[in-house]
């Protein structure tokens, strides 16, 4: 004997019914999975980071006068489940009481800014920066970026900060 | 049969002349069903579903997760305790483990009440079988990756019984541990296999699945073989076995809420902690207790080896086409027997761990760390030391003009600035602060580098230089200080 089947046909109305249940049913699972996961994906990378503190970078007259002075530091970066060390460059220039403080990272697109003898150059696109910081070529839309920074009892002192490239303001991100 | 409503047929044909998908709905939702749809059927399609759930909640906690010992159990940490919706994920993931477990081991027992192995489904039944121990692979690779202390020492415990397999234990279980003990090693190994192999494996049995049991279609049910009605896997049968995912979703999502999944304090091998392995592995560790020495190798080896060999070749030896269980008393017996015996074990070593009051206080104790761990708000890991704030010496590199002398002779290879070349080319800045280094000193290097000693002699000295030249070489390089 031939299979044969149970109705010969279903009602259109039961089938539709039953098949909206089960369409709600797995929308409604993979929608609440779905929020679940995106929030748990997405929401991490907003999450406010602590502010910066002082950085100290030795005391004032220890720094020779008219001089670019490179300066490596140490800051602490969060990173989901970590706690991380990583070094940033800065270049430090001091004349008299007064104290410039450039950041090594380059507004444009962020590779590390050296500094020759008469001016700055970012080698990866080639923007060139006086001494000063003010822009003189190339493609960076701005002058280096300045940090901030402190004298206490002859200490120096510099809060780190990052900032958004490729635009012409200094804003900190 | 529309699947579409009117304003979209046209599309729809579109998509379907170019995909065959009409041909492959018609396949996928109009399986004959020989009885109609049961309640009883839902059990594979569940195991489909909580496979999905490990594959998506994996992909997502992989986004945090770190496979290093050292940092592993921070990872999962910040995922149970700080990352939005990370608990109940975690949790999802960990409720679904042991569903799988659960669930395969009824649908495996519910094919076999059935008669449902045999002839036409033999190796839609090995699959199945295959399936399962590549599901305990999951288990056990997964129990390690969160790295606390259950992890740790109940990995330690399987990978010593591993080792004493006779013969190949030993080589076994350095392969498995990448080496002679529960390393970081180990731990990437198991991450590999639990993420990459295990899940490409199950993937593929599962399709296989599928296709032979579509191929030899369902069996129905083994009270009416002569039954030749049928329904259509659509809407019935896929009306119900949502309906049970559901039921099923609901319920891990409230034991998650209840109950979160565990994660004790970080692996401390030095700790006298208790290892107990997890509920599915109970069988064999009570098991391990009755055959000691030389022994272990029946309850870990010998009679797994001889429960999974009879499976796989139970439609083999059992080639009456009788199916319903009341003309099976033998297979139901030795079904029967292997249940009752295998939750017997469990409970006993429940009992046996509540009854021994070192074992229940050092057990309670260590539920109670767990517990307290747990609770307590998520610290992250700091990683290179203490995050102390500092600056490294300052270094002159401009500015400082070298005399003329400096650029002539010693530039090439030590700069312009003298901030060095390569690493055999070495800068001079601060080189004056070195421990009992006078200008005295650098004259000397100057005049014969190789006899004052330099441990990386200059491959040439400049003796002819005039001893002003010198001396203006010697003072801008004091110059260049550090400090």
């Amino acid at each position: 004997m031939k299979d044969q089947p149970i109705k010969k046909s279903d009602k259109f109305e039961r089938r539709s019914f039953l098949g909206a249940i089960i369409g709600l049913t797995s929308t409604a699972i993979a929608a609440f999975l779905g929020i679940t996961m995106a929030r748990f994906s997405i929401l991490p990378a907003f999450s406010k980071s602590k502010e910066a503190g002082w950085i100290d970078l030795g005391k004032l007259t220890d720094l020779p006068e008219n001089k670019l002075i490179k300066k490596s530091i140490t800051v602490a970066q969060e990173a989901g489940w970590g706690e991380f060390k990583a070094s940033r460059l800065l270049w430090v220039m001091r004349k008299g009481e007064a104290v410039s403080i450039f950041s090594a990272v380059c507004p444009h697109l962020g590779c590390t800014v050296n500094a020759k003898e008469e001016h700055f150059l970012c080698a990866c696109h080639g923007s060139e920066w006086n001494h000063a910081g003010q822009k003189l070529a190339g493609p960076a839309p701005r002058n280096l970026d300045q940090l901030e920074h402190r004298i206490e009892n002859n200490l120096l002192q510099v809060r780190y900060q990052d900032f958004k490239q490729g635009i012409s303001i200094q804003e900190s991100i | 049969m529309k699947y579409s409503t009117p304003q979209f047929a046209g599309l729809y044909d579109w998509i379907d002349e170019r995909t065959g998908v009409k041909a492959i709905l018609h396949e996928l939702l109009e399986e004959p069903i020989r009885g109609g749809a049961r309640w009883a059927y839902v059990f594979g399609s569940i195991l489909l579903f909580l496979f999905t759930i490990q594959v998506v909640t994996g992909i997502v906690l992989s986004l945090y997760y770190v496979p290093s010992a050292d940092h592993a159990h921070a990872s999962v940490a910040y995922i149970q305790k700080a990352v939005p919706g990370g608990a109940l994920l975690r949790g999802l993931h960990h409720y679904s483990a042991s569903g799988m477990v659960i669930f395969a081991i009824i649908h495996l027992a519910q094919t076999f009440i059935y008669g449902a192995y045999k002839k036409k489904r033999e190796l839609v039944w090995i699959a199945g079988g295959v399936m399962l121990l590549i599901i305990f692979g999951f288990a056990f690779t997964g129990y390690l990756l969160p790295w606390d202390q259950a992890a740790y020492f109940g990995t330690k415990v399987g990978a010593s019984i591993a080792g004493e397999i006779p013969v190949v234990g030993a080589i076994q279980q350095k392969i498995m541990l990448g080496g002679n003990d529960l390393t970081t090693a180990t731990l990437s190994r198991f991450f590999t296999a639990h993420v990459f192999l295990l899940p490409l494996a199950l993937g593929a049995f599962v399709a296989l699945h599928l296709l032979l049991f579509r191929r030899a279609k369902p069996a129905g049910p083994f009270h009416s073989n002569d039954d030749h009605r049928t329904e259509h896997f659509y809407p019935k049968q896929i009306f119900k076995d949502t309906m049970a995912i559901l039921a099923v979703f609901v319920v891990m999502v409230w034991i998650v809420q209840m109950n979160p999944a565990e994660l004790g304090p970080p692996a401390d091998p030095t700790s006298d902690y208790l290892a107990r392995p997890p509920w599915y592995f109970l069988p064999l560790f009570q098991l391990l207790k009755y055959f000691p020495g030389k022994f272990t190798v029946i309850p870990t080896v010998i009679l797994p080896g001889i429960v999974f060999t009879l499976l796989f070749l139970l439609p083999f030896f059992d080639r009456s086409e009788k199916r319903h269980p009341r003309q099976r008393p033998i297979a139901m017996a030795v079904l029967s027997l292997l249940l009752i015996g295998s939750i017997g074990l469990m409970l006993l070593s429940k009992y046996e761990d509540r009854k021994n009051p070192d074992f229940k206080a050092k057990l309670t104790e260590q539920e109670e760390d767990a517990r307290e761990f747990l609770k307590a708000p998520f610290e992250p890991q700091v990683v290179g030391g203490a995050a102390t704030i500092a600056s490294t010496p300052a270094v002159v590199v401009a500015n400082a003009e070298p005399p003329a002398i400096y650029v002539e002779s010693c530039a090439e290879c030590h700069g312009n600035h003298a901030e060095g070349g390569t690493d055999d080319e070495p800068s001079l800045l601060g080189i004056i602060e070195k421990k009992n280094r006078t200008k005295e000193d650098l004259l000397k290097i100057i005049n014969n580098s190789r006899s004052y000693g330099l441990k990386k002699p200059m491959p040439r000295s400049f003796p002819d230089l005039s001893n002003e030249d010198k001396v203006a070489i010697v003072e801008w390089i004091d110059g260049l200080k550090t400090k």
